[in-house]
């Protein structure tokens, strides 16, 4: 897209269909006919979104050439393994053009996907870590940074439960890099001989699953984390047997609130348990990573030292931490 | 002729094919197929892609293949170029 004008049509284009154009778009095209916009399409990561094409064009086959020329731009970034992010009157169509349904939450959203390597691969490699048991549970989390609160509610669970998947998302949109945060988590449970640690994937509140998780927006989050959780009990509960799924209370972020609410709809409702486990208080407050993120943003670096494992505050005065802490000051992002 | 990358050919328009290749790290060709007439021409598919892929002496890749009624013309088409951008080849001239 060029001109603001083009964008103008593709955003009006999208509203006459009831979808608006993601703020974590990164490239969009337009098909034009007689200066009119007929079609339009755009990719975030590996996600194909907000296609549409007009009414009156139906049958033309347009989106298959939307879809095409987002494929080839996502081939030549080497990006082969492609989701499409669907309504759910849309999805039949690209099914017709090689894509797999992965889940669908109705009436929002359903998540599709195309190349070699995809949800059942991810199951494979899954499945290689499975723990017989009778309480098995699964926490998700971000540890942007890991704190003593993580620390806490994964120790809780592991006293209460035989196994626990600890899930962490990969996305990398947040201020502790992935790898970072992984390593964290990792030394910060080493001790706990019961819990597991996985990579998050592309199916645990990615940019596929979950993309408003990573922009600021709260409406519609709740239909997302609903597509979020669809593949979670279609996939990966069954997949380790998990029987529940463990969460720290949210005091703070609406979206992971929102989350919250959406998981006590529909996990009971697929036999696996929502367990809310109240924050760790320390002073007055519950320990979070925004608090840390807050503190760090302050100044405040020393006072962190209550609210963290010895480990992760280490790591805080080390070098290699540096970049981070300065990303952290002049960032306000919400992550 | 050895996959150095992955390479891709063909459109999802009706009566064309896109073709992805992968290279792998194990012999033989293993076909991911998509297509409205997989039950008819499934296996006719797979041979078409197979036997092309054996012309141009690749004996190991994953292919995805993404049909919407292509003729064995075409898919072959589909298959070479990919190979070729898949290869880093500007011209088919190795083709014998």
């Amino acid at each position: 897209m060029k001109t603001l004008q083009e964008l103008e049509c593709v955003k009006a284009l999208l509203e006459s269909h009831g979808l608006s154009l993601d703020d974590d778009v990164e490239y969009t095209i337009g098909i034009f006919r007689d200066e009119e916009l007929i079609g339009t399409g755009s990719v975030s990561g590996k996600v194909i979104k907000c296609v549409a094409v007009s009414e009156k064009i139906k049958g033309e086959g347009i989106s298959a050439k939307i879809v095409t020329s987002l494929l080839h731009y996502l081939s030549g970034k080497g990006v082969h393994h492609v989701f499409i992010f669907s309504k759910p009157e849309s999805a039949e169509q690209f099914r017709s053009l090689g894509f797999r349904e992965v889940a669908r939450s109705e009436p929002y959203a359903v998540l599709l996907e195309t190349g070699p390597h995809g949800v059942e691969e991810y199951k494979k490699e899954l499945r290689k870590s499975f723990v017989d048991g009778k309480k098995v549970c699964c926490i998700v989390v971000n540890c942007n940074p890991f704190t003593l609160g993580h620390q806490y509610l994964i120790r809780t669970a592991a006293k209460e439960c035989d196994v626990v998947h600890v899930f962490v998302v990969r996305e990398d949109l947040s201020l502790f890099p992935y790898a970072v945060r992984l390593r964290l988590i990792r030394e910060g449970v080493a001790d706990v001989p019961n819990v597991r640690v996985h990579e998050g994937g592309d199916y645990i509140i990615s940019r596929a699953t979950f993309p408003r998780y990573f922009t600021r927006k709260t409406d519609f989050a709740a239909a997302q984390a609903a597509l979020d959780l669809e593949v979670f009990v279609k996939h990966i509960a069954p997949t380790l047997r998990i029987t529940s799924r463990y969460v720290g209370e949210e005091p703070y972020c609406a979206v992971t609130n929102s989350y919250n609410e959406a998981m006590k709809t529909i996990l009971p409702k697929h036999g696996i348990r929502l367990v809310v486990v109240p924050r760790l208080k320390i002073g007055s407050e519950a320990v979070s990573a925004s608090r840390v993120r807050q503190l760090i943003k302050d100044g405040l670096l020393e006072e962190t030292r209550e609210l963290l494992p010895e480990s992760v505050f280490a790591f805080l005065k080390s070098p290699e931490a540096r970049p981070i802490i300065e990303r952290i000051k002049t960032s306000d992002s919400r992550h | 002729m050895e996959l150095r990358n992955a390479g891709s050919a063909g459109t999802l328009e009706s009566s064309d094919i896109m073709i992805t290749l992968h290279p792998k790290t194990d012999e033989g060709i293993e076909i991911v197929l998509e297509s409205p007439a997989k039950q008819q021409f499934g296996k006719a598919i797979n041979t078409t892609i197979t036997e092309t892929l054996m012309g141009l002496g690749i004996h190991s890749a994953l292919v995805e293949a993404k049909d919407r009624g292509a003729l064995d013309c075409t898919i072959k088409a589909r298959v070479e170029t990919a190979a070729m951008r898949a290869a880093g080849l500007d011209n088919l001239e190795v083709y014998p």
